[in-house]
């Protein structure tokens, strides 16, 4: 166990090493000089070439990674360009809404996904397995961007039930949080379908249907409970999906979370906020990966051999 | 690790007919699409840049003359419908093209050589799974010059990792292969290898790949133009034209959920080919 831990958090250190570079390439083949976003498009050249000097940004790529790496070693991830506030102190600030939105959508999502999903795999080729999965084929293909608009037109405006948009109570949670959970509802129905489905062909199935026991306890004690191995590390990576999601889902709901601060920062060119939040996500993906990956070697202790 | 997942997305439909049925309708609706792309000139009857309207005073609902309506500047809805099937399928396939070629070649080299060389694309291809697609995606497409072809370059880097492990996957298998062994038995060239014995047996899971992708490339774009990252203006595309739309939503409702279909038809009709071929192809799930 001990050396599948230490090679798993290896690789994931190197992961996130390449991750930065990356995010700092990224950030540094940017066309638009960092200067100009400071100063204004008006500022005369002595300005611009202070701010240039003052970042650093005449000195060697090499050395200027080495700086960034330091200034990140010591949790410092830059300044805004606009605001000048610390990137840190403002994810910090943006953090809750983000999770509060991705967690609700992935707790109902989750939960409508995981029931579907075992009625689906045991009435196999039923009405209701066909109808779930032309509705999943549908569902998951449907623009999150349009979802959210469609429900803000039919519950906000028409049936003026709910908030348009915004933040602050659960009123304005339920249609953001709906939207973003409607794609979580489709991917969890059909997955947990897939794999409920396949441990049922087994031969443990088989044998403890034929000792007599009931439907239901073979699939929730014996199907599901094999299944959930893949679904749970499905839960990990689905970090990365929700991170994508919310970006989206809070543009069109103007709700004030991390996706919302990335696009702004994107259009506004505020490289470090950019880098900033770009790098959290990454590392919050990392981070779900990795645990995951632990918590499958020591469910499952063929993996740690692999 | 992501190995582990098994099925991921890509379980099929189920029994065979059913696979069959899905799948002639994904075709019959990725046709209809490109037959309207293709024919956008000859079905329209308006320029889709071009504001139609004498007088104009607000969008006007559909009706005989603009079966869609016309747009909030007076431009036939229809036109820019069937003008942004282009939009969405040259970027759609630009992507895939991209992808394919970046993932299949990386993916056959990484399974076919093994050792440090895989270990190091692989490496790559989970960094680049690590990182928020869609934040990437977003940060790549803002900081590029515009153009017609940054959306689709942009999504082929992102998006070329599924192809690579799919393909890498089925190499390291078929390498093993009697007739592999055979052909280099005989002397064959790794290039000959690569090229005429491996990537025959990789074809059936990279065509499904191809479709399932296509949905996806198309469905990002879409998300993109939203934004705004998209394609520049004016060329027509659906996603900027339910951003364009949403704050007449209330008084122009038809704006908003005609290029939202648009975008879900082609994104369904290309996940049908994608998931009725698995079944019907035989492959294993990519």
């Amino acid at each position: 166990m001990l050396a599948y831990l230490v090679r798993r958090l290896l690789r994931a250190v190197t992961t996130l090493l390449g991750t930065t570079l990356i995010i700092f390439l990224l950030v540094r083949v940017v066309p638009a000089d960092p200067a100009v976003s400071i100063a204004g498009p008006k500022a005369d050249p002595q300005t611009l070439a202070k701010i240039r000097k003052d970042l650093g940004l005449d000195d060697p790529v090499a050395v200027q990674y080495g700086r960034y790496l330091w200034a990140l070693a010591h949790g410092d991830l830059g300044r805004s360009y606009i605001t000048e506030r610390r990137v840190t102190d403002v994810i910090v600030e943006r953090l809750p809404a983000t999770a509060l939105l991705a967690l609700a959508s992935l707790a109902v999502g989750f939960a409508f996904g995981l029931g579907v999903g075992i009625i689906t795999a045991a009435r196999q080729g039923s009405a209701v397995d066909l109808g779930v999965l032309l509705g999943t084929l549908i569902g998951l293909s449907l623009p999150a961007f349009w979802v959210g608009n469609l429900l803000i037109y039919l519950f906000g405006y028409r049936l003026r039930l709910l908030p348009l948009g915004g933040f602050g109570t659960l009123r304005h949670l339920i249609l953001p949080a709906a939207t973003l959970a409607l794609v979580e509802f489709f991917f969890y129905a059909r997955f947990v379908h897939a794999n409920v489905s396949g441990t049922l062909g087994s031969d443990y199935i088989r044998t403890a249907r034929a000792k007599g026991a009931p439907p239901m306890r073979i699939y929730l004690r014996h199907a599901l409970r094999n299944a959930m191995i893949p679904i749970m590390t499905l839960l990990g990576l689905d970090v990365a999906a929700l991170m994508s999601g919310v970006v989206l889902t809070e543009t069109v709901f103007n709700w004030p979370g991390l996706g919302r601060l990335a696009v702004q920062a994107v259009f506004s060119l505020d490289i470090p906020l950019v880098a900033g939040t770009v790098l959290f996500s990454a590392t919050l993906v990392l981070a779900s990966n990795l645990i995951v990956d632990l918590l499958y070697g020591v469910m499952d202790p063929r993996v740690q051999r692999g | 690790m992501a190995e582990a997942v098994g099925g991921g997305l890509g379980v099929g439909l189920g029994s065979a007919r059913r696979s069959r049925r899905l799948l002639a309708a994904g075709v019959v609706i990725v046709t209809i699409l490109v037959l309207v792309a293709a024919g956008a000139p000859v079905l329209t009857a308006y320029d889709p840049d071009a504001i139609v309207v004498e007088h104009y005073t607000a969008p006007l609902p559909p009706h005989a003359g603009h079966p869609l309506g016309t747009d909030t500047l007076g431009r036939d809805v229809w036109s820019r419908i069937a003008y942004g099937a282009r939009t969405s399928l040259v970027v759609g396939g630009l992507a895939m093209a991209i992808s394919l070629a970046i993932g299949v070649a990386v993916g056959l080299v990484a399974g076919y050589f093994g050792g440090a060389l895989d270990a190091f694309f692989m490496w790559v291809v989970d960094l680049v799974l690590t990182m928020p697609t869609l934040l990437l995606l977003i940060v790549l497409a803002a900081m590029l010059p515009p153009a017609l072809l940054t959306i689709p370059l942009v999504i082929g880097l992102v998006g070329w990792t599924t192809f690579a492990r799919t393909v890498r996957g089925e190499v390291l298998s078929l390498r093993e292969r009697d007739y592999v062994v055979a052909a280099r038995a005989l002397g064959a060239s790794d290039a000959r290898i690569m090229v005429r014995h491996l990537l025959p047996g990789v074809l059936p899971g990279v065509i499904v790949l191809t479709a399932l992708g296509m949905s996806g490339a198309i469905g990002i774009d879409a998300g993109l133009s939203y934004l705004g990252l998209g394609v520049p203006l004016p060329t027509p595309s659906w996603g900027r034209m339910v951003s364009d739309a949403q704050t007449y939503f209330a008084v122009a409702p038809w704006l908003v959920v005609v290029p939202g279909i648009a975008v879900s038809l082609a994104v369904i009709g290309f996940n049908l080919i994608g998931y009725g071929l698995i079944d019907v192809l035989g492959t294993r799930r990519p």
